[in-house]
């Protein structure tokens, strides 16, 4: 039986008067997870954004545990809940460590000093994403997937039951797409942390996720385990295509081949 | 480390040599003298004559340094300083109408406005339907902005008698020429408590370093931030020009070459390097004010526009190479 924390209720979101995501009421199951899917446009960030409270609904809520996520105390929401945007801001020549270091602010006292547990967290994610011995090189001489491994684990150190991630695999070929992803469920799996993604690649998502969001320009087309919203109708319906489905001869999970 | 003994090193030489070179010269020894006792030419150039304005010089050019770190690392441009954006003119405007009208409040206060009253109308001009202002509109609006002040100090200053608006005229400039410990204790004074209030603020700063989705998701406030880190930074400007005028292009150029001295990548660090750099540049040009043409005190900002011009016209060139601009 798994526990339902994060919740949309009546939720419509859009910029301007265009609503992107129109009157959706849905659940996140608690330490699953969960990979949002549909076409270019749809709102998958937007839904994500407005999960993290980075966008504030024109009507309906989030709530955690019962509780408007804008009625929450901004740090303790943090300490809650991390986003990874899709195009965060490298300062020049900040180190890897300096980056993962001000994942910590949530938990710090105003003008407290580093304490150990806080570089302790920073140097268990740094070893996470595997980036133990590169915490002193600069951000901005790592590769493509060791960079976007760094900012994972930015939000690793800021220690959160919940973590979202909007397109954490946009730019990388796919054997790094499948280290981030890895890396991810490896998260999930050992501490019970709730992962959000919005992802492209519906097959990577069927493999690794627990629970999929599936959208299309109407909005909701299905939600729940993969084998069911991975169907040939759904995705007709999402995105237009033809496609069959069959089990992944790797994992059993569900394949997407367009006709 | 050895960046910022170096900085250490460059500020006490700095301050040194403006105390010592001028019309005339005044050994270490005996300003060392003049330190301990009362009397004696020592005390007489330390306390009276070169200490108030190399005091001034000093707090002027660290609160500069320091608003031009916090609009550069605020919004990602180097061209963004409160010179630049026309604050430090709307400050200059505010005291030289505060002054000719004979208004008896004190000149920070008027300079504060006016610093505020330039940013406010900056931030309205440049706010576009979505209700944000990208980073280079702010300052081309501020540009303008700030050619509007300084049209309007001259206007002002045509109405004043010939030997007021001479007066006027040097300090619009940005000038150190006749500044006693009561300058030098002001902008000390009011920079300390904005120092402090900065600090506060630092870690706010280096979140939204990473873009605003980032800073949020960890918990800043992100327009209140932002709103307060702005205030700060003006009224650092402000509180600088309140004792030297709108001097040109220190806000500018002490925070990238604070960072280049000291290597600091914190927003901490380089706040502090930009303090530091503002306060050498600002010290070094009022001696090189003072000690050009001999005989002759030239305002100090005609000095940090001969430096600073030169600098703004490599950045600009630069930033239309890389596509920035």
């Amino acid at each position: 039986m798994t526990q339902i924390v994060l919740k949309t209720e009546g939720l419509t979101l859009g910029y301007g008067d265009r609503a992107v995501i129109d009157d959706l009421s849905m659940a996140f199951p608690d330490r699953q997870v969960t990979s949002i899917l549909g076409p270019n446009g749809c709102g998958k960030s937007t839904l994500l954004r407005a999960l993290a409270r980075l966008l504030r609904p024109s009507r309906g809520t989030v709530t955690l545990d019962g509780e408007d996520v804008f009625s929450l105390d901004t740090r303790a929401l943090a300490r809650r809940l991390a986003i990874l945007p899709q195009a965060p801001n490298a300062p020049d020549g900040i180190t890897v460590m300096e980056l993962i270091k001000r994942g910590r602010t949530p938990w710090r006292g105003l003008l407290a000093a580093w304490s150990a547990q806080d570089l302790e967290k920073c140097t268990a994610a740094l070893r996470h994403v595997g980036l133990g011995d590169q915490m002193d090189r600069p951000l901005n001489t790592l590769s493509g997937g060791q960079r976007q491994r760094a900012w994972i684990a930015l939000v690793l150190a800021q220690d959160t039951p919940y973590l979202l991630l909007d397109e954490p695999t946009t730019w990388l070929d796919l054997r790094h797409q499948l280290e981030v992803l890895t890396l991810l469920r490896e998260r999930n799996r050992r501490d019970g942390t709730t992962v959000i993604t919005v992802l492209h690649d519906l097959n990577l998502a069927a493999r690794y996720s627990d629970h999929l969001v599936l959208l299309g320009p109407a909005g909701l087309v299905a939600t729940g385990a993969p084998d069911d919203v991975l169907s040939e109708d759904n995705l007709r319906h999402a995105f237009g295509l033809e496609a069959m489905v069959t089990p992944d001869p790797v994992t059993g999970t569900p394949m997407i081949v367009p006709r | 480390m050895k960046g910022t003994l170096l900085v250490i090193a460059l500020l006490l030489l700095a301050i040194l040599l403006s105390l010592s070179v001028g019309q005339v010269m005044i050994g270490p020894a005996a300003l060392w003298d003049g330190l301990w006792h009362g009397s004696g030419p020592g005390a007489l150039f330390l306390r009276v004559l070169r200490g108030p304005g190399v005091g001034t010089a000093l707090g002027a050019g660290a609160v500069l340094g320091m608003s031009g770190a916090i609009f550069q690392i605020l919004l990602r441009n180097p061209l963004a300083s409160p010179d630049v954006m026309g604050f430090t003119s709307g400050a200059g405007l505010a005291a030289i109408w505060g002054v000719s009208a004979g208004i008896a409040l004190p000149i920070p206060l008027f300079s504060a406005i006016g610093g505020l009253v330039a940013a406010g109308a900056v931030i309205l001009l440049a706010t576009d339907r979505n209700g944000s202002q990208p980073p280079l509109t702010l300052i081309l609006v501020g540009l303008g902005v700030g050619f509007f002040a300084a049209a309007a100090s001259s206007f002002i200053m045509t109405r004043l008698p010939h030997q007021e608006a001479t007066e006027a005229q040097r300090w619009l400039t940005g000038s150190l020429a006749a500044r006693n410990w009561g300058h030098a204790l002001q902008v000390l004074g009011l920079g300390a408590a904005l120092t402090f209030a900065l600090a506060l603020q630092v870690r706010s700063l280096a979140l939204l370093e990473l873009g605003d989705d980032l800073a949020a998701g960890l918990g800043t406030r992100i327009s209140r931030s932002r709103g307060l880190l702005a205030l700060t930074g003006v009224l650092l400007a402000a509180t600088g020009v309140a004792v030297a005028g709108p001097l040109p292009f220190i806000a500018l150029m002490a925070a990238p070459l604070g960072a280049r001295l000291t290597g600091a990548r914190h927003p901490a660090g380089r706040l502090a390097s930009a303090a530091a750099a503002g306060a050498i540049i600002t010290v070094l040009a009022d001696l090189a004010a003072r000690a050009a043409i001999p005989g002759l005190q030239l305002p100090v900002g005609v000095m940090t526009g001969i430096l600073g011009a030169p600098y703004l016209i490599w950045l600009l060139v630069r930033e239309m190479e890389t596509g920035d601009l």
